[in-house]
C-alpha cells in the first residue's frame, strides 16, 4: 500500500468515528507515520482530504455493485431486486465505515457549500438508486413486477434498505432479524398480481 | 455406553483410531463433514459455505445477517440431534460443540510432537519439511481460534479439557483404540439422569439458537430443565423491543417451558471486533517517558491489530514484564529512574525469551554496540516509520514462534 493509500484509510476510519471536525490532522499523522508535510503534500487541506475520502467511499461502493451486477445472471426483475438488497446488506457489513461516513451530516453539510462534495454524494446515490431502478424496469419487461413507477419505487426501496443499515450503524435494534423481513416486504411491494 | 468425542491435531492418526473403533465397538461415525451436511439440510447455507464456519476467515459470510452464527448454530443443532443417537463417535471441530455439562461423553484429545506430525506429513502429502511445517502451524491456528470461540482456552490441547490425551508419537493405532476401548467400558462415564437431561437440554437449547438465527438474531442460548435463557451480547437501544421478539420466536419451539433473556458481560463494549492475528505480537509492552509519544504508538499499533501494553518508566516496566508476561517489548534508552540499558539488562537476566526491540532518539553507535549484546533483537532510532516498526515487530513473533516450535 503506497503512503497516500495508507493515509486515505486511515482518514476514512478517521472521518467515520470522529467525524470531519474532530478529525486532527495531527493525529492522523502520528496514527499513519506519515509527516504532516505529507498529508498537506497530498491532499492540501483537510476538506481535500475528506473529499478524497468520499471519491473512494462512491469509487468502492460503485466498483463493488459494478463486479456483482457484472458476474450475475438474474432469472428476473424481482429476483435482482432481493439479490439486490441482499448485495447491499453484505457490503454494508463488510464496510461498515464507508456506511457511517455516509450516514454522517459532515458530508451533506459540506455538499451545501461545496460543489464537488456535492457531485461525489449525488454520483454515489443516482449509481445505488440506478441498480435498483434497472432491477425494477427489468421486472416490469418480463413481468415479475407489476407496473409501478420505476423511478420512484426504486428510491423508496433504497431508502428501505439504507434504512435498515442505519439501524446497524447507530445500534438501534438488531438489523440482522430485519433483512429477511425486509426483502419479503419488498417482494409483496412489488410483486405482479 | 457413553459417547465418545476426537479432537485431534492433524497428521496425528485420527482417520485410522475412528475407524478402528467403528469396527472394533460398533458406534457410528459423525465426522465434521457429516455434521456439516446434516446442518447444510437443516438450515439451506451451502456445505462449502458451513465448512468456513471451521476457519478463522470469515469473508464468505455475510455478517450483516449473521451468516456464520448461523452456520454454527445449525451444526450445534446437527450435532445435538446425533448425540442424543448414541453409540456416536464425534471427530473434529463439531465435537468440541457438546457441552461440558454433558458429563457421559469421553472425550479424547490425539496429538503428536511436531517432529513426528511433520514426517507424516512429508510422507502423506509430498511436502517438504518447512512447507510441511508451515501447514501444521496453520492448521493448529484455526484450532486454537475455534477453541477460543467456543471456551476461555486458546489451547487446544489443553489436558483439563479431556478425559484422554493420547500421545500419538508414543502409541500405535492399536493401543490407541484398545485404550480408549477399555475405557469406553467403564463405569464412570455411563450415562446417568443428570447428563442425559443436559443432553436433552442442549437439543432444547440447540434448537431455540437455530430458530433465532433462521430469523437474523445473534444471541447465546443455554436451557435448563427446559427452561431457556437468551443472552444478548450486542447493544441495541431498542432492547425491551428486542427482548420482547426474542422471547417471542424462542417461546414457539416445541419443547420449552419458558424464556428468560438477559444481557451478556460484552453487552456494552464496543462493537468493533478484533481478530486474533497470530503473524502479530499478541503482547506488544512498550516502554518511554514520553507520554504522548508512547500513547499515539500505542494506537497505532492497535490500527494494525497489535494491542500493547505501556508503561512510562523503567520500575514500572519491569513490574509489568512481571505481571503481564509480554512477548515482545519496544524500549526507549533515556528515562528518569532506571534506565533502558538497565532495565534491557534485567529483562535478559531473568526473562531471556522476551524480545526487546530499542527504539531509541538519542543513543549513540556506543549504545547500540552495548544493546545488541545484552541480547536485543534490534535497534532502531526515532522517528521510526512505523511500518518498519511493525515488520521488526513480526520479525521478533517470527522468532518467538520458532522457538515454542522446537520446544514442542
Amino acid at each position: 500500500m503506497s503512503k497516500k493509500e495508507s493515509i486515505l484509510q486511515a482518514a476514512t476510519w478517521f472521518f467515520a468515528k470522529k467525524g470531519f471536525k474532530d478529525t486532527s490532522m495531527a493525529e492522523l499523522s502520528k496514527i499513519t507515520g506519515a509527516a504532516e508535510g505529507t498529508i498537506f503534500y497530498h491532499f492540501k487541506n483537510k476538506e481535500t482530504l475528506f473529499l478524497a475520502v468520499l471519491e473512494t467511499v462512491k469509487l468502492t461502493i460503485i466498483n463493488d455493485f459494478d463486479r456483482y451486477t457484472a458476474g450475475k445472471n438474474f432469472k428476473n426483475g424481482l429476483k435482482m431486486v432481493e439479490e439486490v438488497i441482499s448485495f447491499y446488506l453484505y457490503l454494508a457489513g463488510h464496510n461498515p465505515d464507508l456506511f457511517m461516513l455516509l450516514h454522517r451530516h459532515d458530508a451533506y453539510e459540506l455538499a451545501e457549500v461545496n460543489p464537488v462534495c456535492r457531485e461525489y454524494l449525488e454520483d454515489t446515490y443516482n449509481s445505488l438508486v440506478d441498480i435498483f431502478e434497472k432491477a425494477v424496469n427489468l421486472g416490469e419487461k418480463d413481468g415479475s413486477i407489476g407496473p409501478v413507477p420505476a423511478r420512484k419505487t426504486a428510491l423508496i426501496l433504497f431508502t428501505l434498505t439504507d434504512g435498515l443499515v442505519r439501524f446497524n450503524s447507530y445500534n438501534l435494534y438488531n438489523a440482522g432479524a430485519l433483512s429477511s423481513e425486509l426483502i419479503a416486504a419488498c417482494r409483496r411491494m412489488l410483486v405482479n398480481v | 455406553m457413553p459417547v465418545i468425542s476426537i479432537f485431534s491435531g492433524t497428521f496425528c492418526r485420527e482417520e485410522p483410531i475412528v475407524q478402528g473403533l467403528h469396527e472394533r465397538i460398533g458406534y457410528e461415525i459423525a465426522s465434521d463433514s457429516d455434521m456439516v451436511k446434516k446442518a447444510s439440510n437443516l438450515c439451506g447455507i451451502s456445505e462449502s459455505k458451513i465448512e468456513h464456519a471451521f476457519s478463522a476467515k470469515t469473508s464468505v459470510f455475510n455478517n450483516f445477517t449473521h451468516e456464520k452464527e448461523r452456520s454454527i448454530a445449525h451444526l450445534k443443532l446437527a450435532v445435538a440431534q446425533t448425540l442424543l443417537e448414541d453409540k456416536v463417535i464425534f471427530s473434529g471441530f463439531s465435537s468440541q460443540l457438546i457441552p461440558r455439562k454433558i458429563t457421559h461423553v469421553l472425550r479424547i484429545c490425539l496429538i503428536a510432537d511436531m517432529k513426528f506430525r511433520k514426517e507424516a506429513a512429508a510422507a502423506e502429502m509430498q511436502l517438504s519439511e518447512k512447507d510441511a511445517a508451515a501447514l501444521i502451524r496453520k492448521q493448529d491456528e484455526e484450532r486454537a481460534l475455534w477453541m477460543q470461540m467456543h471456551f476461555e482456552t486458546a489451547d487446544p490441547w489443553d489436558a483439563s479439557l479431556y478425559d484422554m490425551v493420547i500421545p500419538m508419537d508414543k502409541t500405535d493405532v492399536d493401543q490407541a483404540v484398545g485404550a480408549i476401548h477399555d475405557h469406553v467400558k467403564s463405569d464412570l462415564l455411563q450415562p446417568g439422569d443428570a447428563s442425559r437431561k443436559a443432553a436433552n437440554d442442549f437439543l432444547l437449547a440447540a434448537s431455540v439458537g437455530a430458530t433465532l438465527t433462521r430469523e437474523g438474531h445473534n444471541v447465546a442460548v443455554d436451557s435448563v430443565d427446559s427452561v431457556v435463557t437468551i443472552i444478548i451480547n450486542k447493544h441495541v437501544l431498542m432492547l425491551s423491543r428486542l427482548e420482547d421478539e426474542l422471547k417471542s420466536i424462542a417461546a414457539r419451539v416445541p419443547g420449552v417451558l419458558s424464556v428468560n433473556t438477559k444481557v451478556g458481560k460484552n453487552y456494552h463494549q464496543s462493537d468493533i471486533y478484533r481478530k486474533v492475528d497470530f503473524q502479530t505480537p499478541s503482547k506488544v509492552l512498550l516502554v518511554d517517558d514520553e507520554r504522548e509519544f508512547v500513547q499515539t504508538l500505542s494506537e497505532r499499533l492497535l490500527m494494525r491489530d497489535m494491542g500493547s501494553a505501556v508503561a512510562y518508566d523503567g520500575e514500572s516496566a519491569l513490574q509489568l514484564v512481571n505481571d503481564d508476561d509480554p512477548e515482545v517489548m519496544i524500549l526507549d534508552l533515556k528515562m528518569p529512574g532506571i534506565d533502558g540499558i538497565e532495565v534491557l539488562r534485567r529483562v535478559k537476566k531473568t526473562r531471556p525469551e522476551i524480545e526487546v526491540i530499542i527504539l531509541t532518539g538519542h543513543g549513540s553507535e556506543g549504545d547500540r554496540k552495548v544493546c545488541m549484546d545484552l541480547g536485543a533483537f534490534a535497534y532502531l532510532q526515532k522517528p521510526v516509520d512505523i511500518t518498519v516498526l511493525t515488520d521488526t515487530l513480526k520479525e521478533a513473533n517470527e522468532k518467538i514462534r520458532k522457538k515454542v516450535e522446537t520446544i514442542i
